[in-house]
């Protein structure tokens, strides 16, 4: 059917009627197809599929109750209606006529008029089924389409979120989808210094429109994470990416946890997820992160914070994050699961999982079977305390063979500069584009932290390292420190760093200069004799450069910090 | 959700009642549609008494709304926040973004 004309099949073995029909047909803009017996009615119905057809009922050989008959055991696509034109007028005719498959009967001789009135009336029945399976086979399409985007989805999700670091021992995980795949994005990795940054975020809605907004977090988080940002700066740089790249009404919730073992801290920042929360090995909830900022991708970036809270933890336990879908999981009487259910069925386990399977068992009970109206996903990590007191000897790199180019690369920052600046995995970004240098990222970075650090903290902010030891006090000094580096005003911190050849080995000098008073190493290095029995927190990050490099030194007043590394 | 809209000098108020969610996107904008056309409005107030469920595409619109209205000079206060609906809006602290009257 083409428009409003229409191909008519006309079957008679009289010449006059099917001249008849012919030259209605054709007054009415339609195309006629000819068949003079049955089986070629039947043959061209299959071959030109008509959208109308008239059917003499007397005819020799195959009548035209058995062709209709066979024309509706074909297999049909659409509607085609059969009109029967015959002589024959009794009753019995017209119902075996219509119980045939006919749709409609007309007794011979019918006028030209009643005839076109027919047609007119078929065309127009026609044309609304037309339009009709137009809206099907549309929506048919879309459906189609709908299911590949998001088995697209599916898969790029499930890639993004398949990271090795979610496969790290500390921890534990579960992301439930409330649709075909969730928009909930979870994902885990070890930073240069061994430091184990986890993000559970959860953009607005669920499933593809969800996930999509998700989808350009995990990028940025990975490779911060792998350069040794901070997480305020992680934060910030989620925030700018989403921020730019979001409609207004779409946002992603979400926190982001560092864990420092070596440290004993846990660091959190919580914009729009439900509260984080730190649990005691008797099940004792000793520090709880609620959100304090807007989720990511509302703020401008003037507007935005990256402020963290950091804790220092004195016992192992684990650290609960989870979306809200979890906190709102509704009972079969509609009560949620709620943050305090999700801590108690954790906190009541005594497994040696941690209660990872408790808390599961627990939601599917409470769920009853249904599945969430959200995404559900939590991610636990089993924080342990480091008993030993020195570095793990980061896995001991092979000897470095061959020639080594002179490499030289120096660097110094202003105050202004100091303040917004994260100098260390900026420096390290530049050093490991260098060959040698690559496969000892993660021994660097504590190197240069270390060094880094105690030039800001001692050198030029003059805190002191002792307040680490009160109690409560770590949380103290990260907070002078903070606000010393907003006040700075002026001083200087240089870097420098060699890479050279010597007797035969692979050397790298590195070398941290402040501009401050310096401070006394003396006393610093008799704390580290070991019979003195010093285990305080502070004085491990110098005691860790000592055991990562050659050598250690502190030439001039004690503002200059000098080390050498072999590769 | 039903939305009873006012208008009372410079302020257009719109109360909400029932679930705020995915599906009153078409109603929540048509009202604050029309009242982001009069000229002489200053302030949008939304009022939560009515509402029991606030989701997060609840809180895109609200988000649209106030980029739309800051845009047009004007401001959004949120009023009526209680149980669900106020734990919803500060755990996504959006007392940050918007004003807030009891």
């Amino acid at each position: 059917m083409v428009g409003s004309s229409l191909k008519i099949l006309i079957a008679d073995d009289t010449l006059t009627n099917l001249k008849q029909l012919e030259i209605v047909s054709r007054r009415a803009g339609h195309l006629p197809i000819l068949a003079a017996d049955g089986p070629t009615a039947v043959a061209l119905f299959q071959t030109e599929s008509p959208d109308l057809v008239f059917m003499d009922i007397m005819m020799p050989g195959m009548d035209g109750i058995e062709a209709v008959r066979r024309i509706r055991a074909l297999p049909a696509k659409k509607w085609t209606p059969i009109i029967f034109y015959s002589a024959l007028d009794g009753m019995q005719d017209i119902v075996r006529g219509l119980e045939a498959g006919g749709d409609d009967y007309l007794v011979k001789p019918a006028s030209t008029q009643l005839l076109l009135a027919k047609l007119n009336a078929y065309s127009r029945l026609l044309s609304l089924q037309q339009k009709e399976q137009g809206y099907i086979e549309e929506l048919e399409s879309w459906r189609l389409e709908a299911q590949e985007q998001a088995r697209l989805g599916a898969h790029v999700m499930a890639r993004l979120t398949d990271a090795e670091g979610l496969r790290d021992p500390m921890i534990q995980s579960f992301n439930l989808p409330a649709d075909t795949f969730s928009g909930d994005l979870l994902c885990a990795a070890r930073g240069p210094g061994e430091v184990l940054n986890v993000m559970l975020a959860d953009a607005a809605g669920h499933g593809l429109s969800a996930a999509l907004s998700a989808m350009p977090m995990t990028q940025a988080f990975y490779s911060m994470t792998a350069k040794g940002f901070p997480l305020a700066s992680i934060a910030e740089e989620l925030n700018r990416k989403l921020k730019a790249i979001l409609p207004a009404d779409r946002f992603v919730a979400a926190t982001l946890a560092s864990i420092d073992v070596r440290n004993q801290t846990v660091e959190v920042w919580n914009g729009g997820n439900p509260d984080a929360a730190f649990l005691t090995a008797e099940g004792k909830v000793s520090m709880q992160w609620a959100s304090n900022h807007p989720p990511l991708g509302i703020l401008p970036p003037a507007l935005f914070s990256g402020d963290t809270d950091t804790v220092v933890f004195h016992e192992p336990g684990q650290l609960v994050l989870c979306s809200d879908g979890l906190v709102e999981a509704e009972g079969a009487d509609g009560r949620w699961l709620g943050l305090a259910g999700t801590l108690d069925l954790l906190a009541r386990a005594r497994e040696a999982d941690g209660g990872f399977a408790a808390l599961r068992e627990g939601l599917e009970r409470h769920l009853g079977g249904r599945p969430g109206r959200d995404d559900i996903s939590c991610i636990l990590v089993q924080v342990p305390m480091e008993r030993r007191r020195e570095v793990r000897a980061a896995s001991p790199m092979p000897r470095h063979q061959g020639r080594v180019e002179e490499w030289q690369l120096s660097l110094a920052f202003g105050a202004s500069e100091l303040r917004y600046i994260d100098v260390v995995p900026a420096v390290l970004g530049l050093m490991t584009q260098v060959e040698v240098l690559k496969p000892h990222q993660g021994s660097l970075f504590l190197v240069i932290s270390e060094l880094f650090n105690n030039a800001l903290d001692h050198g030029l902010l003059g805190l002191d390292s002792s307040t680490k030891n009160l109690i409560g006090g770590w949380e103290i000094y990260m907070q002078h420190r903070a606000e010393g580096l907003g006040r700075l005003d002026h001083g200087r911190i240089s870097l420098s760093f060699l890479l050279r050849e010597d007797e035969g080995r692979a050397v790298l000098d590195i070398d941290v200069a402040d501009s401050g008073p310096g401070f006394d190493h003396e006393a610093w290095l008799r704390g580290l004799d070991p019979s003195s029995g010093d285990t305080r927190p502070h004085g491990r990050g110098l005691a860790l450069v000592r055991s990562l490099c050659a050598d250690l030194k502190f030439p001039g007043d004690g503002n200059r910090a000098r080390a050498r590394y072999l590769l | 959700m039903q939305i009873a809209s006012t208008l009372d000098g410079n302020r257009a108020s719109l109360s909400l009642n029932g679930r705020f969610d995915f599906h009153s996107h078409r109603d929540f904008r048509a009202a604050y549609e029309k009242a982001l056309e009069e000229s002489g409005v200053r302030e949008i107030e939304i009022n939560f008494r009515g509402v029991d469920y606030l989701d997060s595409s609840a809180l895109g619109m609200l988000l649209l709304l106030r980029e739309k209205a800051e845009s047009t000079g004007k401001n959004v206060v949120l009023c009526g926040l209680q149980g669900t609906v106020k734990q919803v809006l500060d755990i996504a602290n959006f007392g940050k973004l918007f004003s807030v009257k009891g």
